[in-house]
């Protein structure tokens, strides 16, 4: 295949020979991929498939063999955004205390509001959550949780957004809204993002190059080249769909 | 001592603090009162965020059986703090080891430990109180205004500086790590750490206190004040405060009724924290602005 002029941007984020083996479970076999800058890269995969752990592993929270190799060209920041955030909802934390804990060391019981409140409200209004700075983190909706966690990913600005499901747990309006959040990250500040979703879809639409991994990569190509539903069914293991020619040919590719 | 002690009984003499205030014992506890009471309620917030309200139980537990360690390595019987501190430390950093090595639950881990701190106290306790008095026991056990002297004054004086100092550099960081210990990590900070030196914190404070309050008493303390807080505030800086203000509350107006009653310290400061506790909670409907469900 030629190399066309997207597969000739630079490399961001290089894994190589990625194997991440839990007790006794080889999770992740062999892994190689490439995220380059100013993409928008998904991970798709059946559930179980190593999404997260891969994910896990990128940002240093999981041990493995292999190399995960981040090529940055400014401060080398990751913005980081989990799947579930898991926290006690009657905590009395504001959207403006969460924020201010990570902006200053300075004890925010002793620090003045009027002092930081412009400050959090131009970090929240990046993901258009500044009408949330009063509000109680336990009282968000699954898409303003999103938003406000999106919001302190991207201070300072990072080089490259890690998303682990970030249309768990959000309505179709949120999830839409997230997006196209997404979509102007990158064309205003040309970050790059690498999430993982399990809305394929959705995950169509937006992504710029789609890694499917099913312990290994399974795919790794232009979301284009997925439009066929045969193919994206081979990809999650659905035998009871008709898997046709598609399947074949992926097997092919993989093997 | 005796300076400050003599310009306080001089102020109650004259009118000016009701006379029970004459009595140095008074005066040392609600010093004391007022040095254990904030410093409580500031790491009641923390305790209760990271959900290790039982945790300080059984540093409490742990405590009956360091006095008893005390006792048998032949520390004075008013002051057994190389016992008290060491073996309350080393349970706390254990069960913080266990919790950080483990995959069990972290309630299941404090069951496990406070149950054998349980049995090596009973045991202990046993062999101590064939030889000394009993009263001392009691005293850690439930608080005890007269067996509380300059020593214990000073060790939570000095205890909650150092503490208070630590809190205030730490407390986003370690706030932060309780509210999400993933997030914490992404951002650079390492919680697990942060866990390290907020539990050695609250040992230290705890243990301090525990003349005071009572080591069966003190879980209430450092809970009730920051639950009772979390009733009725709207963010995060109104709850480290109303808790302070709570936990100040509590001690001050529990040692100063326990004055006139033949009761333990320690009973009447948690009667008055329960007291403020229900109180919030009558109060909520009218002072919390927002439901924390709405969602």
């Amino acid at each position: 295949m030629p190399h066309t002029a997207e597969e000739q941007r630079e490399t961001l984020l290089e894994i190589r020979n990625l194997n991440v083996t839990l007790g006794g479970n080889h999770i992740l076999q062999d892994v190689n991929m490439d995220v380059k800058y100013g993409h928008i890269h998904a991970i798709i995969g059946p559930n179980g498939a190593g999404k997260t752990t891969l994910m896990r592993s990128i940002t240093g929270g999981m041990p493995h063999t292999g190399t995960i190799r981040f090529m940055f060209r400014e401060n080398g920041r990751i913005g980081y955004v989990p799947q579930l955030l898991e926290f006690d909802h009657s905590v009395p934390i504001t959207v403006f205390d969460f924020i201010c804990l990570m902006l200053q060391d300075f004890p925010l019981f002793l620090s003045r509001k009027k002092h930081k409140l412009k400050r959090v409200k131009e970090i929240l209004e990046v993901t258009d959550s500044a009408h949330l700075t009063d509000r109680l983190m336990g009282s968000l909706s699954g898409g303003e949780f999103r938003r406000v966690l999106l919001a302190q990913a991207l201070v300072p600005l990072p080089e490259i957004l890690l998303l682990d499901e970030p249309a768990s747990n959000v309505d179709e309006v949120g999830a839409r809204q997230f997006e196209s959040l997404l979509l102007r990250l990158k064309k205003d500040h040309g970050h790059s993002i690498l999430m993982v979703g399990h809305d394929i879809q959705r995950i169509l639409d937006i992504a710029d190059r789609v890694t499917a991994i099913n312990r290994t990569v399974t795919f790794d190509g232009s979301p284009q080249e997925l439009k066929d539903p045969a193919r994206v069914a081979a990809l999650f293991g659905l035998s009871a769909m008709p898997l046709g020619a598609g399947a074949a040919n992926l097997q092919q590719e993989t093997s | 001592m005796e300076f400050i002690y003599n310009i306080i009984s001089g102020w109650a003499s004259a009118g000016y603090l009701p006379e029970i205030f004459q009595h140095t014992f008074m005066i040392r506890g609600m010093l004391a009162a007022l040095i254990a009471g904030p410093m409580l309620g500031a790491l009641g917030t923390v305790v209760i965020t990271k959900k290790l309200s039982f945790f300080t139980q059984t540093i409490g537990n742990a405590a009956m059986s360091g006095v008893a360690i005390g006792l048998l390595f032949g520390e004075p019987v008013d002051g057994t703090y190389a016992g008290l501190y060491g073996f309350c430390l080393i349970v706390a950093l254990v069960m913080t080891f266990v919790k950080n090595r483990s995959r069990l639950p972290n309630d299941t881990i404090i069951g496990v430990v406070l149950a054998q701190v349980l049995g090596i106290g009973i045991v202990l306790m046993t062999i101590v109180t064939s030889q000394f008095n009993i009263h001392q026991v009691e005293a850690i056990l439930f608080g005890s205004l007269i067996t509380l002297n300059d020593q214990d004054l000073l060790a939570l004086a000095a205890a909650s500086t150092g503490a208070g100092i630590i809190f205030l550099l730490f407390f986003n960081r370690v706030m932060l790590g309780s509210f999400n210990p993933v997030l914490a990590k992404a951002r650079g900070l390492r919680p697990v750490l942060l866990e390290y030196v907020f539990v050695t914190l609250m040992t230290v404070v705890v243990v301090s206190s525990l003349k005071l309050i009572g080591a069966l008493l003190v879980l209430v303390l450092i809970v009730v004040p920051a639950a009772g807080a979390q009733n009725i505030v709207n963010n995060l800086r109104q709850f480290v405060w109303v808790s302070i203000l709570f936990a100040t509350i509590s001690t001050a107006a529990g040692l100063f009724l326990a004055g006139f009653l033949p009761v333990p310290t320690g009973a009447v400061i948690v009667l008055v924290s329960s007291f403020l506790f229900y109180g919030s909670l009558l109060l909520k409907p009218f002072i919390t602005k927002r439901s924390v469900t709405q969602a």
